[in-house]
């Protein structure tokens, strides 16, 4: 039912044009708001397209047929898109698609969302130094966004999609260039930042099951499980071949279990287990 | 076997005060690793490799010859990369069109072409997309392409900058299986990656790059008993250290939880 405060998705389908099969089938998901999702599953899964539809580029700027409602909070990205747009940040799989082509510098790039949301100057460049500060960016701020390295792009489209503040992230993959710092440091911020709703694609799994909400588990276009990490990857079936975090894989091999045949997937989880079996 | 040495080569770019500086590197292991932060210089290295760019001191020798010697037939047949942005290598109108092309340029008989085009694309299970226009493929389907037009090739040395980037899990075993099979046919394969657990888990030989210079050569896990090092050059050690340390308080070197298990299971 409609309510303010979730993202509810409803018997979601979509068809490429131009295609014949159906990449999503009949979805159906809710998570409050202001939370952490995890959207987990292999290629084919849907899990680009579906990140597509929740930001409104599916279908005011790629075609197709869709079918089912999505509701983020009060607005859907088919009913209100220029109002959800104006409070989302979007990472795109390819970090090199998504920058504007139109800014001569790193600092310009970052600021051009900034200007489009008509933020005072001083503002601007007070936002923009501080967010390359967080990315570790700052050496790089005077320099053409193509002569970036990769992780440095990827860092790029991070800043840019952040640096308005936005209420609703949507991130597809965004790490998947950073280097091991740059990618634990943003694991952390995502948990640390406030009254905001994340959306997020990984294949980092141990990641995700150390900072997600929710998992949302596609499997060939199909959402085949929702729930808490530990619920998900507990329930995994082998043919879905996901791969399962490390904790995980360790406590099953040793029998560290938090019940019958539950494993801990993150590392309080191995903490709490562990204590526990020292204490009876 | 071969041999790749790098004599005090040096390499800027016109507009950053990037530069890379090494002064000796030798890689003769059939299976290597390159580690190191966003920006310390990987990909540079990788681009000097293939001949694309040269450096502005110093020299490269493949098996004792000089990469500035070698025709461009026979520097593609003795290198073959798979850059980090497939979409950079991609241009054709479809996937297998991309893969012949690439073939192409080092083998003329269009019945072998055809042959290897197939195999290759059975090998990373393109076979079904072959006629989808690679500029519509998603970015995992894009790297496995790049792969498949390297494999066409078959080089004598495989350089892969970030073969795991958005891969799924049974791509990654997929691909993981192929530079193994690859190194074992007595190619020499490289790898960028930032995946320490992946690291950790395939490869016996890594050389650390930061700030453009190598910090470090050898084997895994000598390079995580040093905790500074790894800290310094803007690494992590593989996630099951950072496990058993933090829950069990155990600060000794695992490269996978497999490896763990075998210490300390009690049968
Ligand atoms: N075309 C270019 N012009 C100017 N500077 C460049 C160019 N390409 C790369 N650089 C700079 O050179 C440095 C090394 O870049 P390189 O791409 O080799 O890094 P990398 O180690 O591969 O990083 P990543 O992990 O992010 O892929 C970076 O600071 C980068 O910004
Ligand atoms: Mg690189």
């Amino acid at each position: 039912m409609a309510n303010n405060q979730q993202i509810s998705i409803n018997d979601l389908s979509f068809t490429y044009r131009h295609d014949s099969n159906a990449v999503l089938h009949h979805i159906s998901a809710t998570a409050p708001l202001n939370s952490i999702i995890g959207i987990i599953g292999n290629h084919h899964a849907g899990k680009t397209t579906l990140c597509r539809i929740l930001a409104g580029i599916i279908p005011n700027m790629m075609a197709g047929d869709l079918s089912g409602d999505v509701q983020l909070g009060p607005l859907s990205p088919t009913q209100n898109w220029p109002a959800l747009n104006q409070q989302t940040g979007f990472v795109l799989q390819d970090p090199a698609s998504q920058l504007s082509g139109l800014a001569d510098t790193v600092a310009d790039e970052i600021a051009f969302d900034l200007l489009n949301h008509g933020v005072a100057n001083t503002e601007i460049q007070h936002r923009v130094t501080e967010v390359a500060r967080q990315l570790q960016l700052t050496g790089q701020l005077q320099r053409s966004p193509n002569s970036l390295s990769g992780g440095q792009l990827q860092r790029l489209a991070i800043a840019t999609a952040i640096v308005t503040k936005p209420a609703i992230l949507i991130l597809d993959d965004p790490t998947s260039e950073m280097d091991p710092q740059g990618r634990t440091e943003f694991f952390n911020w995502l948990t640390i930042i406030e009254k905001t709703t994340i959306l997020i694609v990984s294949n980092e799994i141990d990641d995700l099951c150390e900072i997600a909400d929710r998992l949302w588990l596609l499997v060939d276009g199909e959402l085949v499980n929702q729930g808490t990490p530990l619920e998900v990857i507990n329930q995994l079936k082998p043919d879905w071949q996901i791969g399962t975090p490390q904790v995980y894989q360790l406590a099953r091999s040793m029998n560290w279990s938090l019940g019958t045949d539950l494993f801990p997937v993150n590392v309080n989880q191995l903490r709490g287990c562990l204590h526990d079996r020292h204490s009876t | 076997m071969t041999a790749i040495q790098l004599n005090d080569v040096s390499y800027h770019y016109p507009t950053s005060d990037f530069k890379l500086t090494i002064d000796q590197l030798t890689m003769t292991a059939n299976l290597v690793a390159i580690v190191g932060q966003n920006g310390a210089g990987k990909s540079t290295l990788f681009k000097l490799l293939t001949g694309l760019m040269q450096p502005q001191t110093g020299n490269i020798l493949i098996n004792h010859h000089d990469l500035a010697d070698l025709s461009p037939a026979d520097r593609l047949k003795t290198i073959g990369i798979v850059f980090q942005d497939p979409s950079s290598q991609l241009f054709n109108a479809t996937v297998e069109k991309e893969v012949a092309w690439s073939l192409s340029q080092t083998e003329s008989d269009a019945a072998v072409i055809a042959e290897k085009v197939a195999q290759v694309l059975a090998t990373v299970g393109l076979t079904d997309i072959k006629d989808k226009n690679p500029f519509d493929l998603s970015m995992p389907e894009k790297k496995l392409l790049s792969i498949a037009t390297v494999l066409a090739v078959d080089p004598q040395i495989y350089l892969f900058d970030e073969p795991m980037i958005s891969l799924d899990w049974p791509s990654q075993q997929l691909v993981t299986r192929l530079m193994q099979q690859l190194a074992r046919e007595k190619h020499q394969v490289i790898a960028i990656t930032h995946d320490m657990d992946w690291l950790a888990a395939t490869f016996s030989k890594i050389a650390v790059l930061s700030d453009g210079e190598i910090k470090f050569e050898g084997a895994p896990a000598a390079l995580f008993g040093q905790p500074e090092l790894v800290h310094a050059v803007g690494l992590l050690p593989p996630r099951i250290m950072s496990i058993v340390s933090d829950v069990l308080g155990d600060s000794r070197v695992y490269l996978t939880p497999a490896d763990y298990v075998a210490k300390h299971q009690t049968h």
